[in-house]
């Protein structure tokens, strides 16, 4: 047999517990499971950045030791980590070949083949990028393809993709499986780890799943369906829909108009003209792919960010000039995207993070008051089903954990308005889950809610109106109708589409709103 | 002195107290490229300083000195390493410590080997060899500024060149900016962003030890502090040259030139010494603020 077998058990967090993983030569594998169940450490023990503390791996017939990367490089195993491992202010062939240069002479790497040889791989596989650009001048789709030329540079014949979608639109997403399908076409094998079951369905041959560190279950695809698939890995049913009960507007509680925020040097001003509202149990979502807008979006309303002109208006007051602080005495509630540094501060315990907002009401001849806040806290952690204690470091918490602390903390300020950015990144589906439960609920209680989100099915299955930003602008403006699909917000992401330019269809928008 | 001679002598010495700040700039510059902020430069020099001299007068070769000097410092150069990489510290502390135990060893040893707390002159040294040219040095006025320095200073200028190619052109250059860049990104490759690290460091130690030797090699004595904040003022250097071998070279030129201008002011302009001894520093300030003014309006969006 052709193929890999591992074992595995980890001491203290029990990562992996006695797995085993057989991959055919030639498949597409996938490997779903939920967050922490141990899909990332079993393909890092397998590309040498861990070792596992029993078990072994066996590749084409003989037993290996993947000491580091490079073993694993040598043996043919290639990995595409979730978050790219790319240097920006290097070139595409600097990227490729850092490593194993080619050499001139002695120590002189040699440009002009490493750019030729790189060429030849891109040119190959039929990607879209220059060898010769700068990494931080590309798109998240093209830093992919960069990642998956360095495989195939080094001669990869087994390829590890962790999460390869999570970041990408549904047309990169679509280049991406063909790419796979061109590599499968040439002998490749390909490991998929996921948590997108539709994924799993349309790409995979066979699939593991894991839970708990444990393989729960091993099936060729063809013969599982996606309900069946989920409950393997959530351990029971869950609901994939939202209920989302049709909405009811009021007063506008936020409002931008015409905010611009230009950079020096830069010919394409970061936010250009951007101006919408959100009214009381509305839930407006921002799409776009990053880099055209949407973290400017977030700071400038979050207050991190100086608009160059334009207004912003809460609850009918001009806050354009107000920072953080302010902003939060006039109503706003704001769970950010970097959830683990703008949100939370992960040394400090628990107590301390849900608290600090609105320390000021646990304040009593300037001492804070101890009891007081634990109760809070410990409100705040039974509501929200925290799993977590009010003492400890909020660092010790699970990404999802760290996320529903923020939630507890920004709800509890019980405001008329909330901005969500990313509020599901990388958190898996019981999670994501709860993070939308709570968000429908706020618009049900008639609160305005911003989600900015590079995820359209979060944006289709929760959005009222669908905001798409291209470049800066606001290019789509869209009403949350069954005809809307992720294919039509696809192609405004990527410029395809653009309504901004045509008055008419403005002012229809506009229109229809009224 | 007259009016057309002034200023020849002057940039003259420009180009030999340079030297120091530019071998140890170079030096910070691939621990700098490597994602450290190495402070220990100030004490890996004067360990380079007081062991250059001490082997030299010992050992009566400038050679050896020289050499031994540098391998002082690149042996602590290598414990802050070990203990910063390796154990884990703060950089930021164990290069302060470096600095304080360069200045504690450099002065119990001299207490202990000369019972001398002060200045500690060797009459027999030999001098540091110089280059002089005739045919070289009758090219005007470039000839007299750049001719007839100590062969150190060459060497620092050739050590600018090498620095440029093997940061730019070598394979260990793309890793060692790579690291600095994106360390994970040459973890992923299999090569250890930690060891990339140490050899910078060891770099900076070796960089270090010669420019200490300079310092005191042409004082032909040992002077306690004798690099006096220089290899904080190489730190400046590094973010004023933008991280690049020529803009280190630029940055040297402006803080050797503060330096030989103070040394020349002193018997010239009717200011209190203090002041004009305090000017390399001032103007290191001031450049500080400048750097960052500029950089803080190129990276700033224009307000209305």
């Amino acid at each position: 047999m052709e193929g890999i077998t591992k074992f595995f058990a980890a001491s203290g967090v029990l990562a992996n517990d006695a797995v085993d993983l057989v991959v055919e030569e030639g498949e597409i594998h996938a490997v779903i499971g939920e967050n922490g169940a141990g899909k990332s450490t079993l393909m890092k023990l397998l590309y040498g950045l861990e070792h596992a503390d029993a078990g072994e791996i066996t590749f084409r017939g003989e037993k290996v030791a993947i000491k580091d990367p490079f073993v694993a490089n040598r043996l043919g195993i290639g990995m595409v980590h979730q978050h790219f491992k790319l240097v920006s202010d290097f070139t595409v062939a600097e990227n490729v070949v850092l490593g194993s240069e080619p050499r001139a002479r002695g120590p002189f790497i040699d440009r002009r083949s490493a750019v030729r040889d790189v060429s030849k791989v891109i040119e190959e596989h039929g990607f879209s990028v220059d060898a010769k650009r700068k990494v931080q001048d590309l798109t998240v789709g093209q830093m992919q393809q960069v990642e998956i030329v360095k495989m195939l540079y080094r001669n990869a014949e087994l390829l590890i993709l962790d999460e390869p979608t999570s970041v990408l639109t549904e047309q990169e997403i679509e280049s991406l499986f063909n790419t796979l399908k061109n590599l499968l076409g040439r002998g490749k094998t390909i490991i998929l780890i996921t948590h997108k079951l539709e994924e799993v369905m349309q790409m995979s041959d066979r699939v593991t799943v894991m839970r708990d560190g444990k393989v729960v279950a091993v099936r060729d695809t063809k013969d599982v369906d996606k309900r069946e698939l989920s409950r393997l890995m959530v351990g029971r049913d869950i609901l994939l829909e939202v209920d989302r009960k049709p909405p009811t507007y009021g007063d506008p509680v936020l409002e931008l108009k015409d905010v611009t925020i230009r950079c020096r040097g830069q010919g394409r001003p970061l936010l250009d003209r951007i101006s919408f509202q959100v009214r009381s149990g509305e839930l407006v979502g921002i799409a776009g792919v990053g880099g055209n807008g949407l973290a400017e979006i977030e700071d400038v309303i979050g207050g991190l960010r100086r608009a160059t002109s334009g207004r912003i208006f809460l609850h009918g007051e001009d806050v354009t000039a107000l920072g953080p602080e302010p902003l939060r005495e006039v109503g706003l509630a704001y769970v950010p995207a970097d959830r683990l540094r703008r949100g939370a501060s992960l040394p400090t315990t628990v107590r301390e993070n849900c608290i600090v907002t609105k320390h000021h009401d646990f304040l009593r001849t300037g001492i804070l008051q101890k009891r007081g806040i634990r109760a809070f806290t410990e409100r705040l952690i039974e509501h929200f089903s925290i799993d977590a204690v009010e003492g400890m470091p909020a660092g010790n918490l699970s990404g999802g954990n760290i996320q529903k602390m923020i939630l507890a903390r920004e709800l509890a300020a019980e405001t008329d308005f909330i901005l969500f950015s990313e509020p599901t990144w990388g958190l898996d589906i019981a999670s994501s889950q709860f993070v939308y439960e709570k968000m429908l609920e706020l618009r049900q209680r008639g609160a305005g809610v911003l989600l900015i989100s590079s995820n359209l099915d979060e944006i289709l299955g929760l959005a009222d109106t669908v905001l798409i930003m291209y470049r800066g602008r606001i290019v789509g403006r869209l009403e949350n109708t069954e005809s809307l699909s992720k294919e039509i917000i696809g192609e405004y992401m990527l410029g395809l589409r653009d309504d901004s330019q045509s008055p008419s269809a403005v002012a229809s928008a506009e229109g229809s709103r009224g | 002195m007259s009016n057309t001679s002034f200023p020849i002598p002057m940039l003259h010495s420009t180009i030999r107290i340079m030297a120091p700040f530019l071998l140890a700039a170079i030096g910070g510059l691939f621990t700098e490229l490597a994602g450290m902020l190495n402070i220990a430069l100030e004490g890996l020099m004067l360990i380079g300083a007081f062991f250059s001299v001490i082997f030299a007068a010992a050992t009566g070769s400038l050679f050896l000195g020289i050499a031994l000097g540098i391998v002082a410092s690149v042996l602590a150069a290598y414990i802050f390493g070990f203990i910063s990489l390796h154990l884990r510290a703060n950089i930021f502390i164990t290069g302060l410590a470096t600095n304080v135990f360069a200045e504690g060893l450099t002065m119990v040893l001299a207490f202990q080997i000369f019972g001398n707390k002060g200045v500690i002159r060797f009459a027999n040294l030999p001098r540091l060899p110089v280059l002089s040219n005739p045919s070289l040095q009758r090219i005007p006025v470039l000839g007299d500024i750049l001719v007839g320095h100590n062969i150190l200073v060459y060497v620092s200028w050739l050590m600018v060149v090498l620095a440029s190619i093997v940061i730019y052109k070598t394979a260990f250059g793309l890793r060692v900016r790579g690291t600095g860049s994106n360390p994970g990104a040459v973890e992923a490759t299999g090569l250890s962003p930690r060891r990339y690290r140490m050899y910078a460091i060891l770099i900076s130690g070796f960089t270090c030890g010669l420019a200490g030797a300079i310092l005191s090699l042409q004082l032909g004595a040992y002077v306690p502090g004798v690099t006096a904040g220089r290899g904080w003022i190489a730190l400046v250097a590094i973010y004023l040259g933008n991280k690049t071998p020529l803009g280190i070279l630029i940055a040297c030129i402006v803080f050797g030139f503060a330096e030989s201008l103070s040394n020349y002011a002193q018997g010239v302009i009717d200011v209190p010494a203090d002041f004009i001894l305090a000017f390399p520093y001032i103007i290191t300030v001031v450049a500080m603020i400048a750097y960052s003014m500029i950089r803080h309006y190129r990276l700033r969006g224009s307000e209305r």
